[in-house]
This record gives structure tokens, C-alpha cells and sequence, in this order.
């Protein structure tokens, strides 16, 4: 028993990582309806901004948010601007998905041509530090993520509920036109929400270099893998997004525990896959709130 | 005589190769309620879209309190006091019916008139004050078109476009409609409306444009309109008639 809570746990704190590439997903297919294929990449983009913060200058990796979150936003911004406005617009989606393909690959490449091929990882002093009871250990480090995790996932849900920006992004997700017939720049709103979107990866990355080592062709997988948590969560709920992600990595990690680690990657898809036939809502998306007049 | 609050000359809209107005031309005098009425697909809402700023006309004018609009994009029309209530509503069904109201009064001048507005809209909707947490998407198809009205209020307009008020509505519920939009319109707020029940449109409007096929056919007042023979056989049920 007490090694089943423990897989758990470890799962949950794995799957933290997914679901706040997950919400940022969801955030942006919100609005934009593009599934933003790069947003893997873009987190180990910010990993190794977060690498060089602590290796060049000897930042802390959580005092890294400071600067990673804010710096991940503005770029959110330019990327927005410089490749994604006129493609958001057209009605053909392809179009944004294909360039967030291709730039996947442009961020993939400079990253190598930056730091090489060579596996990354923080050497962070307190990286052995514990919290253990009960015959259980986890470390801090995978703790802090699930908090950093959960805590975005609450600014995120904040931002959308309680301001008036945010409530504007709820608004164009539901309906872009009508949001510019209330005189709002809906690119403007959809440039923010991929912003938060691209902060979020921000977090992420920091989350990623403080627990995971990782190169620069890590981060595919990991927004295949947010895509899945992302189907379990729901679209357009952030907090489902989350929950997608902790219930993914329990599942990969009770896979990699009790079945065989060669059988992850195939029960990731073999959910993702069931989800989508069976649930194509999410296991938190309520199949119709909307009555129809 | 004043200028007109809005004034089209000669206005030309495409949708690619297929002209969807051609050489429109009305006015809307301020503080009336102007209709336009026409069989489907006769450009009434196509026109209401470029007024609106969401289509651009490829030839004419579009004057607001004599100010030339041109390209000003919907954004900068909302501020100016155009605003257009959609055909089918287009709510946030999954926001609540307050969150609708404050998108509505989202730019800054109609955010100062905020809680001004909000009282007007509740007197003029007593039900959306009581269902004001509730979800847009749970409200009745009459409340749905009292919110749709009730945002565009929010934004402190000086001419509120509504495109197809009655559709899908009950005969008492289209008349409560039209009797608020009678309301609205003696507080002050400019209207021109698309309305596919022409009957109670001319019944309730100053003035009145008939449309076919992109073009502009006839106008006059609303008795005016009551009394054609043409109008009455080609929209009211009667038989023959030229248009």
C-alpha cells in the first residue's frame, strides 16, 4: 500500500509539470482555436534560459520566476505579433498550426546551435532535501512544482474571473466577433492569452530545470503530453487542464510501477486515445451547459 | 433641416465577386427609429455589418454626426456611439447576464457612464436584474434578446443597430420586444432596425427602407409604407404586386 502512495504522489508530481503546459494549451486554443504544437519546446526554451540564470549568474531557480515569467509573457507577445496575428485571423487554422510547427523546429535548432546537444540539469543544493512520514519521501524540489502549479493554475483562473481583460478572453473564446461588436481589440485579447499562455510555459520551465535534466529535443513529447492532459482536463477550464495533467502522470507512473517503464509511453496514447472516442468532452466538461433556444 | 445623425451615400459592399449592396443610400435622422425590411438575402444585414465597421465598403460613404467613418475600425465606432445588436443574439451564453452587461460598457467612456447604464437597462429589464448571476445561456429566447439589447445599451450608443429583434420569438414576445425597443428609442437612443416582421416594424418606425437584392427600392414613412399596395402584396401576404 504504502508503495502505491507513493507512485501516486510521484505521479502527481510528474503530472503538475504537464498540467501547467496544459493550461497554457488551453488557453491559447481557447481563443485562437491553434493547438500551439511549440508550447513543449518553448518550456525548454525557458529551461535553459533558467540554466544559464543559475549557471551564469547564480540566481536562484524560484527567484528565476521573477525574471523567466515576465521575459516568457513579452515574448508570448512577440511571437504573437510577429507570427501568429494575420494567421489567427484567417478562418483555415492550418495555417497556425503549421507555423507553430515550423517554429517548434526553428526553436528546437537554435537551441541546439546555443547549448548544444548535451543533456541540461541544475545542480541545486537543497536537490536531496525531503519531506518524508508515513514510509514516504518526496523531495522539496517536486513539492514546489505542484505548488507552482497549482498556484498558477489560481492566478490564471483570477485573471479570467476577476478582471475585465479576462473576462474579455472568456468572451472571445466563446465568440470573436461579438467581442469586437462590445468595441474590444479582440487582437489585443488574443494577444494576451497567448501571452499568459507563453508565461505559463515560463513557469513551466523553471518548474523543468529545478527537477527534470532535459536537452533541447525534449520538448515535443512533453506537448504531446500536455495535448493528452489537455483532452482528459476539458478545454477552456483551467483547472481542468491541471487535473488532466496530475491524473496523466499517475497514470504513467502506476504504468512504470506495476505493468513495466517500456509501457508508458503506450498508455499515454492508449488514454488519450480512449478519452477522445469516449469523451471527447474531458472527464470535467460537462457535455451541454448551453440550452439551446 | 439638421444633418441626419447617419447618413450612407452610394454605398458598394462585396463579398468577393458577388456585390451584396450596390449603391446603397439612407438616412437616419437622430432620436428615430428607422426600419429596413426586404426578403432574405436582400443586404439589410450586410449593410448593419458595414455601418458596424465589420465589413468595408469598396465604394461610398458612411457619415456619423457628419464625421466621415472610413475604415475606422468597430472598436472606434462603439466609441463614437454605433452599435450593432446581431442577428441570432450572439451573447456569452457562458457568462453570467452581469458579465454580459460589463463587456457591453467595456471601452472607457462607457465605462464611466457604468452604473448610470446599468440602472436604465434594469428599468427597462426588470428581469435581467433578477437573473443577473445567472448564465446568458440559461435565460428564455425573449430574455436572451433583452440581454443582446441590454449590452449594447451598456455601451452608452447613440444608435443601436438590431438585426432580426423577433427572430424565433413568440408573436407576445416580439411585441414586448418591439415595446422596449419603443422604450429605448423615447429615452433618447437612435434606432435602425432589420426586422423580417414588417407589419409591426412600419408600425413602430418614422421611416422605413425597403431593400431587394442589394439595392434600396423604396422608402417612406411607416404609414406611408402600411398604405403601398407593393409592399402589402409582396411582404404582407397579398397577392400580385411589383416588388
Amino acid at each position: 500500500m504504502t508503495s502505491f502512495i507513493q507512485v501516486v504522489i510521484n505521479g502527481i508530481m510528474l503530472g503538475s509539470m504537464y498540467g501547467i503546459a496544459a493550461a497554457g494549451l488551453s488557453l491559447i486554443f481557447g481563443t485562437m482555436r491553434v493547438i500551439y504544437l511549440a508550447q513543449g519546446t518553448t518550456i525548454v526554451f525557458f529551461a535553459f534560459v533558467t540554466y544559464w540564470l543559475f549557471v551564469k549568474a547564480g540566481i536562484d531557480p524560484y527567484l528565476c520566476l521573477l525574471i523567466v515569467v515576465p521575459l516568457a509573457f513579452l515574448v508570448g507577445l512577440f511571437l504573437f505579433y510577429t507570427f501568429f496575428r494575420k494567421a489567427a485571423a484567417l478562418e483555415d487554422k492550418n495555417v497556425s498550426l503549421l507555423i507553430a510547427v515550423g517554429l517548434m523546429y526553428l526553436i528546437e535548432n537554435a537551441m541546439l546551435k546555443v547549448w548544444s546537444a548535451n543533456p541540461r540539469g541544475l545542480d541545486i543544493p537543497y536537490a536531496d532535501a525531503t519531506i518524508a512520514g508515513w514510509g514516504l519521501r518526496v523531495a522539496w524540489v517536486r513539492v514546489a512544482l505542484l505548488g507552482l502549479a497549482v498556484l498558477s493554475a489560481f492566478v490564471v483562473y483570477l485573471f479570467l474571473k476577476r478582471t475585465r481583460l479576462g473576462t474579455a478572453v472568456r468572451a472571445a473564446a466563446e465568440d470573436m466577433e461579438a467581442t469586437t461588436l462590445q468595441g474590444i481589440n479582440s487582437t489585443w485579447v488574443c494577444a494576451i492569452s497567448f501571452a499568459v499562455g507563453i508565461g505559463l510555459a515560463g513557469v513551466a520551465g523553471v518548474g523543468m530545470a529545478t527537477v527534470y535534466s532535459f536537452d533541447y529535443q525534449f520538448g515535443f513529447t512533453f506537448a504531446i503530453k500536455a495535448l493528452i492532459a489537455l483532452s482528459l482536463g476539458g478545454i477552456g477550464n483551467v483547472f481542468g487542464a491541471l487535473a488532466g495533467g496530475l491524473i496523466l502522470g499517475v497514470i504513467e507512473n502506476l504504468t512504470a510501477y506495476y505493468i513495466s517503464i517500456s509501457w508508458i509511453e503506450a498508455a499515454s496514447y492508449g488514454v488519450f486515445i480512449l478519452v477522445l472516442i469516449f469523451l471527447p468532452q474531458g472527464l470535467f466538461g460537462r457535455r451541454e451547459i448551453v440550452k439551446k433556444v | 433641416m439638421a444633418n441626419p445623425l447617419l447618413e450612407v451615400k452610394g454605398l458598394t459592399v462585396s463579398y468577393g465577386d458577388v456585390r451584396a449592396l450596390e449603391d446603397v443610400s439612407l438616412e437616419v435622422e437622430e432620436g428615430s427609429i428607422v426600419a429596413l425590411v426586404g426578403s432574405n438575402g436582400a443586404g439589410k444585414s450586410t449593410l448593419l455589418k458595414a455601418i458596424a465597421g465589420l465589413l468595408h465598403p469598396s465604394r461610398g460613404h458612411m457619415l456619423f454626426n457628419a464625421e466621415e467613418l472610413g475604415r475606422l475600425s468597430t472598436k472606434h465606432r462603439v466609441d463614437r456611439g454605433i452599435v450593432l445588436v446581431p442577428e441570432g443574439r450572439r451573447l456569452f451564453q457562458t457568462l453570467t447576464v452581469l458579465e454580459n452587461l460589463r463587456l457591453g460598457a467595456y471601452l472607457p467612456r462607457a465605462r464611466a457612464n457604468f452604473d448610470e447604464s446599468l440602472e436604465r437597462v434594469f428599468g427597462l429589464f426588470p428581469v435581467l436584474k433578477e437573473r443577473a448571476n445567472g448564465k446568458a445561456g440559461l435565460l428564455s429566447g425573449g430574455e436572451q434578446q433583452m440581454l443582446a439589447i441590454a449590452r449594447a445599451v451598456m455601451a452608452h450608443p447613440k444608435l443601436v443597430m438590431i438585426d432580426e429583434a423577433s427572430l424565433g420569438l413568440s408573436p407576445i414576445l416580439t411585441r414586448t420586444i418591439f415595446e422596449l425597443i419603443v422604450a429605448l428609442n423615447q429615452q433618447g437612443t437612435t434606432v435602425l432596425m432589420v426586422e423580417q416582421n414588417i407589419h409591426m416594424a412600419l408600425n413602430i418606425c418614422n421611416r422605413a427602407y425597403v431593400m431587394k437584392t442589394g439595392n434600396i427600392v423604396l422608402s417612406g414613412t411607416g404609414e406611408e409604407l402600411l398604405a403601398n399596395v407593393d409592399v402589402r402584396k409582396a411582404y404582407m401576404g397579398e397577392r400580385g404586386g411589383k416588388l
